[in-house]
C-alpha cells in the first residue's frame, strides 16, 4: 500500500497512527486480505482528501477518519468474517480458534463450536496419556459405568474395550470431529450472512 | 415525541434498505466506494458514512452479489471498482418485486 503523502506533518502523524490502529486489528488475516483491507482504507482516504483540497487538511483529515469510525469497531466484522473464510478454507486449527475467538459474540452456535474445537485437541492429550500409562487409558466399558480416558481399572468391575485400537479410535474421532466442526461453521456462517 | 419515532422510523427504514440502494445503484455502473457514497446521496438522497459502507460491501461480495476489480491511478492509489455480480441482479430482481408487493398492500 502506497502511504497518502501529507503537506503537514500534524496530519502524516495523525494519518500514520490511524493506518498503524488498522494494521493492529487485521494483523491475524491474511497476506492478501491484510493489504486488500488497508488499500481500501487508504483509497477512503485519499478520495476524501482529493474531493476536499480546498478545506483546512487536518480538518478533512479528521473529518474522513470520523466518518471511517475506530478501525476497532469498523474493521472488527470484516476481520470476523475473513477469519472465517480463512478457517473453512484451510482447515488449519489455529485459524479455526481465532474464528471462533471473534465470533464468540455472534451466537449460541460459535460458542459451542468453541467448546467442540477444545474438545477436539483435548484427544491428542488422550492419545499421549495412552503411550505413558498404557493400563489406565482406554474405553472402559462395565460394572455400571462408562469412562472414555483415565480410569484405575482394580478399583471397578469395568474391563477395557479397544486395547491396542484405542490410539487410532481416538485420530478417528479426532478427524471427524474436526471435519464436522468445519461443515458445520461453513453452515452458520452462510445462514448468518 | 411523535417527529422523533418518526425520525426513528425512517433512518431504520433506510437502514433495512441500505443493500437494495448499492445494488440499484451498481446495476447502471461502476463504482468504487467513495465514488458510491455520493451516487447514494445524489440517487437516493441517503448519507451513508465510509464506515458503514465497506463492512456492507465486504458482506455483499461474500455473497457473491458483487465483483470488483483494483484500478491503478496516476496517483499511485488505486481504486477498488465494484460492479453487481449475475447473482446481484437476480437478488436485486426479487428485491424489487417484493418491495413492489410490500407497496401493493398499502
Amino acid at each position: 500500500m502506497k502511504p497518502i503523502q501529507f503537506i503537514s506533518g500534524s496530519c502524516q502523524r495523525v494519518y500514520q497512527d490511524y493506518i498503524d490502529r488498522c494494521k493492529r486489528i487485521i494483523h491475524i488475516l491474511s497476506d492478501q486480505d491484510r493489504e486488500d483491507c488497508l488499500m481500501e482504507i487508504n483509497s477512503y482516504v485519499h478520495e476524501y482528501m482529493q474531493d476536499h483540497q480546498q478545506d483546512d487538511e487536518m480538518n478533512s483529515l479528521l473529518n474522513i477518519l470520523d466518518r471511517l469510525g475506530p478501525p476497532e469497531t469498523t474493521l472488527k466484522e470484516i476481520v470476523a468474517s475473513k477469519k472465517i473464510d480463512q478457517a473453512v478454507k484451510t482447515y488449519h486449527i489455529k485459524y479455526l480458534l481465532q474464528a471462533l475467538i471473534l465470533n464468540l459474540r455472534n451466537g449460541v452456535t460459535y460458542i459451542l463450536l468453541f467448546l467442540l474445537t477444545i474438545l477436539v485437541l483435548i484427544f491428542p492429550v488422550l492419545i499421549v496419556g495412552k503411550i505413558i500409562w498404557p493400563q489406565q487409558i482406554g474405553l472402559w466399558i462395565g460394572g455400571g459405568s462408562f469412562v472414555f480416558g483415565m480410569h484405575d481399572p482394580e478399583n471397578s468391575a469395568s474391563h477395557e474395550l479397544l486395547g491396542n485400537y484405542f490410539i487410532p479410535v481416538v485420530l478417528l474421532i479426532m478427524i471427524t470431529l474436526y471435519f464436522l466442526i468445519i461443515q458445520l461453521l461453513k453452515i452458520v456462517k452462510s445462514k448468518k450472512s | 415525541m411523535k417527529n422523533e419515532f418518526l425520525k426513528n422510523w425512517d433512518t431504520q427504514l433506510k437502514k433495512g434498505l441500505l443493500p437494495f440502494y448499492v445494488l440499484s445503484a451498481l446495476e447502471s455502473k461502476e463504482y468504487y466506494g467513495y465514488e458510491l457514497i455520493q451516487g447514494l446521496k445524489a440517487e437516493f438522497g441517503i448519507d451513508v458514512t465510509e464506515s458503514t459502507i465497506y463492512p456492507l460491501l465486504i458482506r455483499l461480495m461474500k455473497e457473491d452479489l458483487l465483483t470488483y476489480k483494483w484500478v491503478e491511478q496516476s496517483s499511485g492509489i488505486p481504486r477498488k471498482y465494484y460492479t453487481i455480480s449475475e447473482d446481484g441482479k437476480i437478488i436485486l430482481d426479487a428485491m424489487k418485486t417484493d418491495l413492489k408487493n410490500v407497496l401493493n398492500k398499502i
